[in-house]
């Protein structure tokens, strides 16, 4: 295609969208007025039916936690397949030695930086899980400190260098808080179906309005998501950084001809 | 634009730009730090509104996580070639 043909293109599609997307514009509710008829019958019901502050919680881990449940596996056969596509090229069997560029110098980090990741890292994995914790009362809740835990273990990276850090990750504990967190959520639906209820009602007490413990059966689903998001999230990370380490002395085994 | 402060506006602008550099960078090690820019201007704007636990999200895996596989992608495609 030529860039000239590429331009008649453009054009002859602006001419069909544009007017629409101006149109569009201009019926829209204005900037930032709260219409949205669903969000405020949330606000105004929740409180008093869940007892929980954190209204996107609510609706995730409850109101219509069935679509998270799928969302969760969803990430999970992600993960999965990432995993295995990787590993499959790869082979299993780690090697603590980062891979080099010949001719590339390798400059040792400064004490300070490794000081700094060190609090660092710990600062935002605790940050983390303070966040999955108060899932229910602030905003945040499983996935987003699930991630933040995850994303410390890049500081810890940034620290420690491969060799320790590679030591330090242990890729069967990440999987088992991925698995576990997934085990979980669905414990957490399929907990109301065997008590003859509908799956994912909320049989537990609900507790008390801005404490810890509020919500009843979305604190297990938002531990649930937690866990299964700092292990997804974790293992995806290692699976990345395989990567680029040496080659173990095993090269992966050829696929079989057909 | 009822209700919008300088704050907002200054984010919708910064995402603006920052989201065209990422465009315009043509070295993929570069357009990675620049996505990251995007990823914590894109959280800065939804911290402005009043979505502060997508900005948390946001961050965390626009800043950190996807930069981070972009990053660990090319050196493992940086060493396969340097061994060949």
């Amino acid at each position: 295609m030529t860039p000239r043909s590429r331009l008649v293109l453009l054009a002859l599609a602006a001419l069909i969208l544009v007017p629409a997307i101006v149109r569009i514009a201009l019926v829209l509710p204005g900037f930032g007025a709260p219409t949205a008829l669903y969000g405020q019958t949330v606000n105004a019901l929740l409180p008093d039916l869940r007892h929980v502050t954190n209204m996107v919680a609510a609706v995730n881990f409850d109101v219509r936690g069935i679509d998270t449940l799928g969302e969760e596996f969803m990430l999970l056969c992600a993960v999965t397949g990432a995993t295995v596509l990787l590993r499959g090229a790869r082979g299993e069997r780690g090697n603590l030695r980062a891979g080099h560029i010949s001719g590339r110098p390798v400059l040792a980090r400064a004490d300070a930086t490794t000081l700094v990741c060190r609090i660092a890292a710990s600062v935002t994995m605790l940050f983390g899980i303070s966040v999955a914790l108060h899932g229910m009362t602030t905003p945040g809740g499983g996935f987003q400190g699930g991630v933040i835990a995850a994303s410390g273990l890049l500081l810890l990276y940034l620290g420690e260098g491969y060799a320790v850090w590679r030591a330090l990750m242990r890729g069967p504990i990440l999987a088992l808080l991925e698995g576990g967190g997934a085990l979980l959520f669905v414990l957490c639906a399929a907990g109301p179906l065997v008590a003859g209820r509908p799956a994912l009602e909320n049989v537990l007490p609900l507790g008390d309005l801005k404490d810890l413990y509020s919500g009843g059966l979305m604190v297990g689903v938002n531990a649930a998501v937690a866990l299964a998001v700092a292990g997804g999230f974790g293992l995806l990370l290692l699976e990345f950084m395989e990567e680029t380490r040496v080659p173990a002395d095993d090269p992966a085994p050829e696929e079989a001809e057909p | 634009m009822s209700g919008a402060s300088d704050g907002l506006i200054a984010c919708l602008l910064l995402a603006g730009i920052t989201g065209l550099l990422v465009v315009v960078t043509r070295d993929p090690c570069r357009q990675v730090y620049a996505l990251a820019g995007n990823g914590l201007v894109l959280g800065l704007l939804f911290l402005a509104l009043e979505a502060p636990d997508v900005a948390l999200s946001e961050i965390a895996v626009g800043t950190a996580v996807t930069p981070f596989l972009f990053l660990a992608t090319l050196a493992a495609i940086a060493t396969d070639r340097a061994q060949r």
